[in-house]
Formats: structure tokens, sequence, C-alpha cells
């Protein structure tokens, strides 16, 4: 890193990589189509199908916006003999542009990801006003199909990528000791690919919106309004996205650890990303395949799914599992490592079983690929494939069940820290467990055949995933809020928010449970006026559990433009990323740190974790 | 230390009766109606999914809660906990009884549950109905007496019916909420499904009877629902007569 000279944006000249990333993608996208157009009419065929001049326009457009956002200037140039541009490494102009630096990308990521958690909450809210009332309440079904469908991808993509983006970005290099990530300009792409993405989906009720959920199933993915096509691009672009942030903390973790950061004295953290990346990576490029398959049914008249050509619907859901169901371990796993790591610093105990814990993210990753078709049970595949499958999905809850073992097993005997971020991560473990508990309902094949596309299937993974992964999220927002931000929260605040949120999130999915099993399917803006009450009552705690974020936005927002300054490591924790300043600096350590022993050695008289330079002279020894 | 596991044992076993106690003594009035003879399996699998469920329910719960209240710092300085890094007894045993679990449900009611199912479904039907998905309806077809129908499903009680399931254009779903079955209907394949009603009933009488497409299939989605009515073996002979005239 060239760090002598800082060179510093000031005032609106910060935005012009944006301005510029525009302009480029929109002559790319003119190109792209122009081009189609052009081959099409020389061919002799109607040179304004949309369809093909949308795919290669965006295509163009996208590689357009990403050259003019910065991968000219600090990437490609290069390839042309030429010299890079040198980056800013300060002022909040960083933030709006291509940036190297993984602690300026985790930031970008974090804030745009709330963004779109709170519009994605808002959605939610939309739907639970039209399902306040049996009948048509505000919107027709076509709208409501959209808003449900968007509702579904927007949280998919803040599931997938908050925290291995967000969080990860930000903390692994600090927490393995590393001064930046592997591949930086790869982890900047990856970021950038994310606009695109947004605007693509925003993009979609424009379009006549699109009605097949997150999940594309053909043929209806096929025959949908041209919404679906700009929803397709934008989850392939995402995947593509994803796959880049795998290959990025998998190369990292390997590679960059300090020295004498064992795999035994890496923070859990740390493995549970290292699990999700190694699933990130791999399992996403077939939800890649299975979407262009769709694309190309759309576009260009293949019958991959057409059966009245050979094509088999059924094979897409297979394929489209194949990465979805791993992609919830995507999702959660973090979520393990981040209340894991709260629940050890705050309750200041040794991490209990740790080993056992690495362990059980490796055998999570493992059985996470041979379970997709537990989503299949009543979709007509071949039921011989019934009894493995439930085999196989049954096995996750031993792994699953460590990490609760570990969980209590650190709460006890243990000098507990009541405050926000602990409260969450408890709040985490009391949510999943009924996550997880109704997930084997699920995966019995005969109480599945009832429940399969049902509101318990709905109830089940807000519990898994929004009850779970974003209690953990919030968990690791107020627990590394000073790190980041370099400021404190207001406690009174994080704590209603915690109460206000836990309460009303349990009153708003409990009761799904009960419609799911009286007969609600799910994706629906209708049901039997004998679900009305409960339907009523479920709207109305949705409405208190959305305002709850309120008290969150504000809190966050106050306290990192006028909280009180915090100190470098105000939980007094052990583990490497509370060894430098909050916010770090460029280049996070003033020099190498070694690490001599494990991060979690609570309640061990003269434990050391690591060392940060003999010179800096700090040591967490107690 | 023997009170802070003597306290939350016993408040395990404590909860984990009450919860049985509930469990068991709601009983079927938990459940929607059950009106064909599959519905039974997947109501008592999920009774016995409940039954295993509570008392795991219970031993996280209640360690978590004492855990909290027991050990939290109240206002002392911030000082650390034990440094237990592992128990391997504990984790020895953890991870027999998870796995045992585990393992039981896989056989009982998974297995078990899924023979009961199978095992009904192979018997010879006494009825078989044709039924097609589509943008946005259900059509309703007796084959072997020339009936056919978009209004609703009627059926006799009492007697196994084999329902083939086709769709016409997307994927659909057909749901039976009242009997527990569902199965898709995907283009290019013929699904089956059968049970054996066990109830005379309808829609007026409980919205459980009706077949409510369960798989997005766009803007009719919702409403992509008719009726199912029950009846006695006479009275549907006398149905499927005055539907053969009417056509």
């Amino acid at each position: 890193m060239a760090g002598s000279s800082v060179a510093k944006d000031v005032g609106l000249r910060a935005l012009l990589p944006l301005v510029k990333g525009f302009l480029f993608g929109v002559v790319g996208f003119l190109a792209g189509s122009g081009l189609v157009a052009g081959v099409r009419a020389l061919m002799g065929q109607d040179p304004w199908k949309l369809g093909p001049l949308l795919v290669v326009g965006y295509i163009f457009g996208l590689v357009g916006w990403l050259l003019g956002v910065g991968m000219w200037d600090y990437w490609v140039r290069e390839w042309f003999g030429l010299s890079r541009k040198e980056e800013p490494s300060a002022g909040w102009g960083r933030f709006f542009r291509f940036c190297t630096d993984h602690k300026v990308i985790g930031v970008q990521y974090l804030v745009t990801f709330m963004v779109v958690l709170l519009l994605g909450g808002l959605l939610a809210v939309g739907m639970r006003v039209e399902l306040m009332t049996p009948g048509r309440t505000i919107m027709g079904p076509g709208t409501y199909n959209t808003l449900m469908s968007l509702h579904g991808i927007l949280m998919i993509a803040v599931a997938v990528a908050i925290i291995i983006g967000g969080f990860a970005n930000f903390l692994v290099p600090l927490m393995i000791g590393c001064e930046e990530i592997a591949f930086p300009r790869i982890n900047a792409l990856s970021y950038w690919l994310i606009p695109p993405v947004a605007v693509l989906l925003l993009a979609t009720p424009l379009m006549g919106g699109f009605e097949t959920g997150w999940t594309a199933y053909p043929p209806l993915a096929v025959t949908n309004p041209r919404g679906e096509l700009l929803f397709l691009l934008a989850f392939i672009t995402f995947g593509f996205s994803s796959i880049l942030g795998g290959l990025n903390f998998l190369t990292t973790i390997i590679t960059l650890r300090a020295p004498g950061m064992t795999w035994f004295r890496l923070p859990i953290f740390v493995w549970s990303i290292l699990a999700a990346a190694m699933i990130s990576l791999t399992a996403t490029q077939f939800v890649g395949f299975s979407l262009l398959t769709d694309v190309l049914d759309r576009v260009a008249g293949t019958s991959f799914y057409n059966s009245t050509q050979g094509g088999k619907p059924l094979l897409f859901q297979h394929l489209f599992w194949f990465y979805s169901h791993p992609a919830v371990y995507i999702m959660i796993l973090p979520a393990f490592g981040i209340v894991l790591e709260v629940v050890s610093h705050l309750a200041r105990k040794p991490l209990f079983a740790y080993r056992w814990v690495a362990g059980s993210f490796l055998g999570i990753v493992g059985l996470s690929f041979i379970v997709w078709a537990h989503h299949l049970f009543t979709s007509g595949m071949d039921e011989r494939l019934h009894l493995p499958f439930m085999v196989t999905t049954e096995l996750i809850s031993i792994p699953t069940g460590m990490v609760f073992l570990a969980g209590l097993g650190t709460l006890w005997m243990g000098r507990l820290q009541l405050n926000t971020p602990m409260l969450f991560a408890l709040g985490f473990f009391f949510n999943f467990l009924i996550g997880g508990i109704t997930g084997i309902y699920l995966a019995d094949v005969p109480t599945d055949l009832h429940f399969q596309d049902s509101y318990f299937v709905v109830s089940h993974f807000h519990y898994t995933i929004m009850g779970g992964e974003i209690f953990a999220l919030l968990a690791a927002t107020y627990y590394w809020f000073p790190k980041i931000t370099g400021r404190m929260f207001s406690e009174r605040l994080g704590r209603l928010h915690f109460w206000w949120m836990f309460v009303t999130y349990n009153l708003t999915f409990i009761p799904m449970f009960w419609t799911g099993l009286h007969g609600m399917p799910r994706r629906v803006a209708d049901y039997p006026a004998t679900l009305a009450d409960t339907n009523w009552w479920v709207s109305v705690f949705a409405f208190l559990l959305a305002a709850s974020f309120l008290v969150f936005v504000w809190n966050m927002v106050y306290s990192w433009v006028r909280g009180p300054v915090a100190s470098a490591n105000p939980w007094q924790a052990r583990t490497l990323e509370w060894l430098t300043s909050s916010p770090p600096p460029h280049g996070n350590f003033p020099r190498e740190p070694e690490v001599v022993g494990s991060p979690y050695d609570y309640g061990i008289p003269g434990a050391v974790h690591a060392v940060v330079g003999a010179a800096a002279g700090a040591s967490n020894g107690e | 230390m023997s009170r802070d596991l003597w306290f939350p044992s016993g408040m395990t076993v404590v909860l984990t009766i009450v919860g049985e106690a509930l469990a068991v003594g709601m009983g079927k009035s938990l459940f929607p109606i059950a009106a064909a003879e599959e519905a039974t399996i997947v109501d008592e699998a999920f009774q016995t999914l409940t039954i295993l469920a509570i008392p795991v329910f219970a031993v996280v719960f209640t360690f978590l809660v004492y855990s909290v209240l027991r050990f939290r710092r109240r206002g002392q300085a911030l000082e650390d906990g034990s440094p237990i890094h592992v128990h391997r007894p504990l984790v020895g045993a953890w991870l027999l009884v998870t796995t045992g679990l585990a393992v039981t449900v896989m056989i009982f009611p998974g297995a078990t549950g899924l023979a009961k199912v199978r095992s009904a479904a192979n018997l010879p039907p006494d009825l078989v109905v044709r039924v097609e998905g589509m943008q946005w309806g259900w059509k309703v077809i007796y084959p072997d007496k020339g009936v056919s129908t978009s209004q609703e499903l009627v059926l006799p009680v009492g007697r196994r019916v084999k329902v083939e399931v086709i769709s016409k254009d997307v994927v659909h779903s057909f749901w039976v909420p009242a009997f527990r079955v569902k199965i898709d209907a995907v283009p290019g394949m013929v699904t089956t499904v059968s049970f054996t009603p066990s109830r005379v009933g309808s829609y007026q009488e409980d919205p459980g009877f009706r077949v409510q497409c369960a798989e997005l299939c766009g803007t009719g989605h919702t409403v992509m629902v008719i009726p199912v009515r029950v009846v006695e073996q006479e009275e549907f002979e006398r149905w499927l007569v005055a539907q053969s005239q009417r056509t």
C-alpha cells in the first residue's frame, strides 16, 4: 500500500466516480443493445426484440459501469502499460468509490445492505397491510406477488451478503492479523457489482413486475412479465459477486494469517466465515447455471425447462436448491460465529468445546450439499429420494446441536455482561431453537406433505433467518459498532430496541405456525375467513416489529455522528481487532501482530492471545 | 455448584411435564379438521415430533434463562469466569443424545410414517380422478364416468381415491388441507396422490375442504381454489348421473 502521501477527496468531486460509472454504464448499454440490434438486422430478424437487447445491453452496461466507477483507473490501466491511479486513503469520498481498503468495503456493504434490509422490511409491512383482512385490502394480487417476490429476493440478498460482505470484510483481516484481504481489487469488484443488482430489482415493477418469488421456477419464470428478466439478471450478478467474495475469504484465511495464528487459534467467527466461503464459492455456481438457463429459455427460446420440447421443469428445482439450500448455511454459519464470539467475550469465559464447534461448522458444510431435495418432497420427484433426504436433513441437527452446547457451556459459570450485543446473542439462541425444532417437522416427510409451501414454512425460515441470523447481525452491529465507527451507541436505546423487537418478533411469527397448520399457503394475498383474526393480530405485531427498527436506526445514525468516543477495546475482549485503535488505521496494525495463544483464555492468569509489536507495547495480558 | 445443576435440571423436568401435559391434553384440538385416513398419519407424526421436541426446548430454554439470571454480573468489577475449555463427558453425552434423537425421528415418525403413507398409496384405488391444474383453476375429470367439472371436487366417503395430477401450463400444487395431501402439478408429468376420505363434509362447513394451489403460479395463484365435497356413495352416484346428463 502506498500510504505516505495522503490523497484526499474534497467536496462533491468525491462523487465523480459514481457519475462516471453511470455514464459509462449507459454508453455500454447502448453499445451492447445496438450491437444485438445490428447483428439481428443483418441476419434478417426483428432487430427490436426486447429480450436480447436487454440481456446483451445489460452485460455491456455492467462492464461500462464497473470500468467507470473505478476498475479502469485502479486496475485495468495496468493491463495497457499505463500507471495505476492512486487511491485516496482518507476522507468520506472513499465510501462512494472503488476502494480496495477492506474496512471501507466492509462499511460499504454494511450500510448498503442495512438500507436494503429496511426497504425489504417496508415491503413486508405492505404485505401485512394487504393480509390484515380477508379479501382485497389495498392491492391486487399481481401487485402483491411483485411485492412479495421483491421482499423475498431483497432479504435473501441481505441474508447472504450483509455479514460476509460487511462484518467479515471489516473483521477477518483484523482478526487474523493481516493488513488487507488477499485480492483487494476483486473485493472492491464484488461490492460494486451490487448497485446494478439493486437498480435492476427496483426497476422490475416498471416492467410489469415479477411474480415467481425469488425461486424463479420455470415455466412460470419464462412466461412471466418482463420484470422477471431483470430479476434473473440481478440474481445472476449477485451470485457472481458472492462467488468472488467466497474465493477472497478462503484465500485470505488460508494464506494471510499472522505468524502464530494456527488453525485452532482462529477466532470462531473466522472459522464460520471460512465454512460459509466454501459454500459461497462452490454452490453459487449452480444457481448461476439454473438462472442462466431460465434466461435462455425466456430470451433465446431454448427448451431446458419446456416440457413440450423435452425440457424438464423439475430439473430446475433440483439445480436451484442444490445452491439454495447450502445458501441458508452461507447465511447462518456466520451468525453462529458471531453469537459464539459475542457470548464468549461478554461472558468472559473460554468458548466451550471450541474445536468441536469448528468441526461442526465443517460438518455442516459437508451435509449442506446433500440435503437439497427436502424442498421437493411434494414436487413429484422420484419417491425413492424421500427417505435418504429426510435422513441427511435430520443429521444436520447434530452439528447444529453442538453450537447450542457451546453457547450454553460458555454462559455457564460466566460473568455475563447483559448489554445490548449479549441480549441479541441470547435472543438468537431462543429464536433459533424454535427455528431448528420446527425444521424437523419440515424434514419429516409425513408432516411435510401437509406443511410444504404453507405458512408453517414461512414462520420456520423467518425463525432461522430473521430470528436467527438478523438477531446475530444486530448483536454484531452493536458489538463492533465502537470498532467500526470509533464511537459508542446508546446502551439504553439498544436495550429498548432488543426488548421491543424480541417480543414483537415472537408475537408476529409464532401465530404463523398455526395458520400454516390450518391450511394457509404461503405467497397468497388472501385466505379463508376462519384465519382472519389471527392474520389481523399478526399484521398488528408486524407493524410494531417494523417500528422497533426506528429505534435502531436512530441509535446508529445519532451515535455515529454524536456518540461518545469509544476506546480501542471497550469490551476488554481478547481478539486481535481490539488491539488496534477504533477505527483501525489504514493497514490495521502499527506492526505485524504475533499470535502466541488462544483468543479465548479468559480466567487463565497471564494468558496472552497476541502481541502487536514490541514498540507499540500493546498486549492483552491480564 | 450442585445447586446450580439441580435447580435448572428440576425446572427442565417441570417444564417438560407441563409441556407434555399440554401437548397431549390439547391433542386433536390443535389440528384442523381431518377428513382422510391419511390425515391421521400426518397428525400422529406431528404429535410424536412435538412430544420429542418439548424436552429439547425445555432443557435449552431452562439452562439459557438460568445462566442469564444466575451468572449475570451485578455491578461487580470486570472479572473472568472459570477457565473451562471443554468437558469431554458432557460433549460425549450431548452428542450421544442429539444423535439418538436424530436417529429416533428418522425412524419414528419418519421412516415408519413414510411406510404408512406409501403402503396406503400402493393399494388399488376404488376411484381414479384426473385433476388438471391451469392458470388459474382446476379441472376435475372422472375418466371412467365421462364426467368433468371445474366447479368442485366431489368424492365418495370411505373409498380409496387416486388422483392423477397434471398441469396445462406452469407448476401448480394440489393441496387439500383437510386430507393433508399435497402433490405438485408439473408440466410434462403425471403425479399421483392417493387417499381415502373418512368423513362427509364440504367447504361451507370447513375451509379445509378445498383444493388449494400451493405452488406460486402467477397473478391468480391466490384464487386458484375449488371447494371439495365429500358425500355418501349413493349421493356421489346421483351427482355423477346429474353431471353426465348436464353435459
